[in-house]
């Protein structure tokens, strides 16, 4: 069992202000599109979403002052991104079959058949 | 976790008896395992955001026309939904380490109901989708279809990371009910809580994915881009 002396009311507190944080960066999710970044909204987003996840980890998951958890996931994290942008940035980028695939032909040989119809809001 | 702990006695050749060290009440080595496990589910998660970024940059503007297409609403309520269900879940484990045992099953129920609120609104999500020929294997997903490839691949995305994340809330919901039967059974209690610490690392990794599926999906064509609300 986890043996830190419990101060119930400070921690019960703590979960209701991180709860305040998520639902206000919330709201900044969907008023960004039309107040700030606009050309940049996918960015704006990300950006929003890793605070948001950042107060998650820390606070719900209780990673703050986990030392060696945090060193453990950050290592992990690190070791998979670092493959994973070899295989975006390295790998896919020298494509061989890009002109014989289904998925990368049509932009790479015609790069406006694309745009023939837009699904309805549903 | 059956019963209290009774230690093993190994004996040497000698005749003498040493009590050999077992590790049941590891709690913080059972936190780390399961954050290896959490570990795994990043990886998969990980895995589709790469193969969605990617085809994101082959097709951007088929992306935005299909991210502004959703229902950015529900979507919403579902977030949340979701969000208010990580409080009530980390409240219920807080009840639990203190000893309000009682206080805490009724935390375990709250999320509950919350992860099934989350399911019906989905469900419905899903159901004006269908009806407007947007489902895996059907209608405008078909090869044949006139709907731009682009959009094909993000709706497939869509539902194959919605679905998969859907899936891991009636996972969640399964244990939820699993912890409540090892509570009531005295299995689970106030001194011996690690169950019920890792059953709300599982739902704050679930909550943490949709942080990332949300604005991926909904958000990023709410800038203006054709076909939105």
């Amino acid at each position: 069992m986890d043996t830190n002396t419990i101060d119930y009311a400070k921690e019960r507190s703590g979960y209701y202000k991180i709860l305040v944080g998520l639902l206000l960066l919330t709201v900044v999710t969907f008023v960004q599109p039309h107040m700030f970044m606009t050309e940049s909204t996918f960015a704006a987003q990300m950006i929003i979403a890793v605070i948001k996840g950042w107060l998650i980890l820390m606070f719900y998951m209780h990673l703050k002052g986990e030392k060696l958890i945090i060193w453990m996931t950050g290592f992990s994290l690190f070791i998979v991104f670092t493959f994973f942008a070899i295989v975006i940035g390295v790998d896919v980028q020298k494509f061989q079959f890009k002109d014989e695939s289904h998925i990368t032909a049509s932009v790479t040989a015609t790069p406006e058949a694309g745009h023939t119809a837009a699904p309805v809001a549903h | 976790m059956s019963g209290p702990y009774v230690p093993e006695i190994a004996i040497d050749r000698n005749g003498n008896e040493h009590i050999v060290q077992g590790w049941q009440g590891d709690f913080y080595g059972g936190k780390l395992g399961f954050w290896l496990f959490m570990f795994t589910e990043v990886l998969m998660f990980g895995a589709m955001f790469m193969a969605l970024a990617y085809y994101n940059t082959l097709h951007p503007q088929d992306f935005l026309d299909a991210s502004a297409s959703l229902n950015r609403l529900l979507g919403g309520i579902n977030t949340v939904v979701l969000l208010i269900s990580a409080l009530t879940m980390g409240l219920g484990l807080l009840n639990m380490r203190v000893g309000k045992v009682k206080e805490a099953k009724q935390m375990i129920w709250a999320t509950i109901i919350l992860a099934t609120l989350f399911l019906v609104i989905k469900g419905f999500e899903w159901r004006a989708e269908y009806n407007h020929g947007i489902f895996l294997m059907h209608d405008q997903l078909l090869p044949e279809s006139s709907l731009a490839l682009g959009q094909k691949l993000f709706f497939g995305l869509y539902f194959t990371m919605t679905g998969l994340h859907g899936f891991h809330i009636i996972i969640g919901i399964g244990l939820m009910i699993w912890l409540l039967k090892r509570i009531n059974a005295q299995k689970v209690t106030p001194d011996h809580h690690i169950l019920y610490w890792n059953i709300a690392l599982y739902w704050d990794i679930v909550h943490l994915i949709w942080v990332f599926v949300f604005p991926y999906y909904y958000m990023i064509g709410a800038g203006g881009a054709t076909g939105g609300h």
